[in-house]
């Protein structure tokens, strides 16, 4: 979905063909983003997150993901893929971590990285950060996009408190260009590299980086779509098996829980949440000065952490399972971090301050503001108050705003409509 | 120069703060009695913690709608929160009232008592009365009211023993110079 108008760009597309205008992703919507008008579903690009609650309960796939498709890989000389940590635990346990990860270098990569080779190294800059901004209480982890648009819409008093430090899978881009460009002699425009995510928030994050500096990613691909893919040609691998590095421990970052265990220390106490709703409880806590007690929050949308993200195959639990199983069974390869540490010691993996999305504001002017407010109270009492979404606004509230807002009308209320018949005919 | 100070009315003990710089914007604000622009009100029932803060949550989202400034909003929100905990965790139950007007929030709580024994004593940080259920539940630190004090612009506690508590304050949504 990319509205020309808007400056937003989302990975989450709605095909109108097959939408009935049943409303079911209206009501699962955190930031009430989404309404049915003229029997069809609409996101509003300002506030849309790209949490993918909408795309799960869709039963008319009418809300589908919009990732990049495989050949734009050609555009590039030297084709780099870094695959997300919840990728493994996708696979079936008669399909090995390495073999896996062989078929995705086979399908026409030059070198292939894992967002688990540097999330010992991203530990410690989540500690110095810590410690070297003892006046922000707590500090809340940015690695999960649609958290950190969350914050931006619904919770901008927060954004201070954020990580200002990119995350492992750009933090591995920004080492890799480097290196590459400088052991192949490539221009930076010759190096393609590539993500393979769990889900769309992070496919907006590579179409539209929050923060970033430079330029990161080239495209990103659904774990789903990888995973087809990979499983057409890894019976001809499991006979062909070659050497390959793993790095079994550094999975569990897809875990929720596994990033505030490692942070966590004498002197930094972290806290870890998972799901969009306990992820809302938490901020607006946070909001309330309840939770300063805490160094360090790590904030996840996806049940699990990221091996519930939607692009994903496999049940989150299922795929929790099967990585911490991995991660006590393999060997870890070393990697060597003098080079990252020599970027960071830079300042490369700084991000600019995050501006606010506010979407809640009724009127820039307060006055103005209030006597909206009014208005809307006045049209709540009118309303039912059955929250049927049937008008296709959330609920009742929501569609008093919408109707002050000039968005909707008093007679798109069904429940009304029906008690008035005759102004039906 | 703060004013601060437990005034024995005839009626009931009432403890009175009005921060430095508000004296004058207070004083007209309570002699004009403005109407009101935006009311809600919320009930809190007695020991009730599942939904305890529901009312100030409600308060904030209401508040963000507005566009107030996300500092002025947080200080609110602490305000209306420690209020309606301590309602919730030591009295009878009662009710929190907001009130919005063009340049300040009014937040008023009434409970079903029993009372404040000792205002100025319930008004020292770390001072509490907290029961065990309470306490078991992470409140009753002693620090609800001090926080409520230090987060408004002005405020108001009238109690005594054996009869309803009345805290009001209010928070400006811009500094006055």
């Amino acid at each position: 979905m990319n509205k020309k108008d808007s400056p937003y760009f989302h990975a989450i597309q709605i095909l109108e063909d097959n939408c009935t205008g049943c409303t079911a992703c209206v009501r699962v919507c955190p930031t009430e983003a989404i309404r049915v008008r003229d029997r069809k579903a609409d996101i509003d690009p300002y506030r849309c997150v790209d949490c993918g609650n909408c795309m799960d309960v869709c039963e008319f796939h009418a809300i589908i993901p919009s990732s990049d498709p495989l050949d734009i890989i050609h555009n590039f000389k030297y084709k780099v893929v870094i695959i997300s940590s919840s990728f493994f635990g996708q696979f079936t346990e008669d399909i090995s971590y390495a073999v896996a990860k062989q078929a995705v270098l086979e399908l026409g990569f030059d070198e292939v990285a894992e967002e688990a080779m540097v999330t010992d190294f991203m530990i410690s800059i989540i500690r110095d950060y810590i410690r070297e901004n003892r006046d922000k209480r707590p500090i809340l982890g940015s690695n999960c996009p649609a958290v950190v648009r969350l914050i931006q819409v619904k919770y901008p008093s927060l954004l201070p408190n954020l990580l200002h430090q990119e995350a492992p899978m750009s933090i591995l881009t920004r080492y890799l260009r480097e290196k590459i460009a400088k052991e192949h002699k490539l221009l930076d425009e010759e190096i393609g590299i590539f993500l393979i995510v769990p889900c769309v928030a992070h496919v907006t994050a590579v179409h539209q980086p929050e923060g970033a500096y430079k330029h990161l990613q080239d495209g990103a691909f659904s774990t789903g779509m990888i995973y087809g893919r990979v499983r057409e040609i890894l019976k001809d691998i499991q006979n062909h098996p070659m050497d390959i590095d793993t790095y079994p421990q550094g999975l569990t970052w897809a875990l929720s829980g596994v990033q505030a265990d490692l942070v966590d220390t004498d002197d930094i106490r972290a806290l870890s949440v998972n799901g969009v709703e306990n992820v809302m409880d938490i901020l607006s806590r946070i909001e309330d000065h309840y939770l300063d007690q805490y160094d360090y929050v790590v904030l996840r949308t996806c049940t699990n952490g990221c091996v519930g993200g939607c692009l994903n195959v496999e049940n989150p639990f299922v795929a929790m399972s099967r990585i911490k199983k991995m991660s006590k069974e393999g060997t870890n390869n070393e990697i060597h971090v003098e080079e990252l540490q020599e970027l960071y010691a830079q300042g490369e993996f700084t991000v600019t301050p995050l501006a606010p999305r506010p979407i809640m504001e009724l009127d820039k002017d307060i006055k103005k503001a209030i006597q909206k407010m009014k208005k809307i109270n006045e049209f709540l009492t009118m309303l039912p108050g059955l929250n049927c979404s049937a008008c296709g606004s959330p609920s009742c509230y929501a569609l008093a705003e919408d109707i002050v807002l000039g968005k909707a009308s008093i007679d798109d209320c069904l429940v009304l409509r029906r008690g008035n018949p005759d102004e039906d005919e | 120069m703060r004013v601060s100070a437990v005034v024995r009315s005839e009626v009931m003990p009432e403890y009175r703060f009005v921060a430095e710089g508000f004296e004058d914007a207070v004083r007209k604000f309570e002699e004009q009695k403005p109407e009101a622009e935006v009311k809600t009100q919320f009930v809190i029932p007695e020991k009730d913690f599942n939904t305890a803060g529901k009312g100030s949550s409600e308060l904030k989202n209401l508040l963000k709608r507005l566009g107030v400034d996300s500092v002025v909003l947080r200080r609110i929100a602490v305000a209306s929160y420690e209020a309606e905990i301590n309602v919730a965790a030591h009295s009878k139950g009662g009710i929190m009232y907001s009130t919005v007007y063009d340049d300040l929030i009014h937040v008023r709580f009434e409970d079903e008592g029993p009372g404040i024994a000792n205002i100025e004593q319930a008004m020292t940080p770390g001072y509490s009365t907290a029961d065990d259920l309470v306490r078991e539940l992470g409140f009753g630190a002693g620090l609800g009211l001090p926080n409520i004090k230090k987060n408004s612009d002005a405020m108001r506690l009238v109690s005594a023993a054996g009869s309803c508590t009345k805290l009001e304050f209010l928070i400006y949504f811009a500094k006055i110079s």
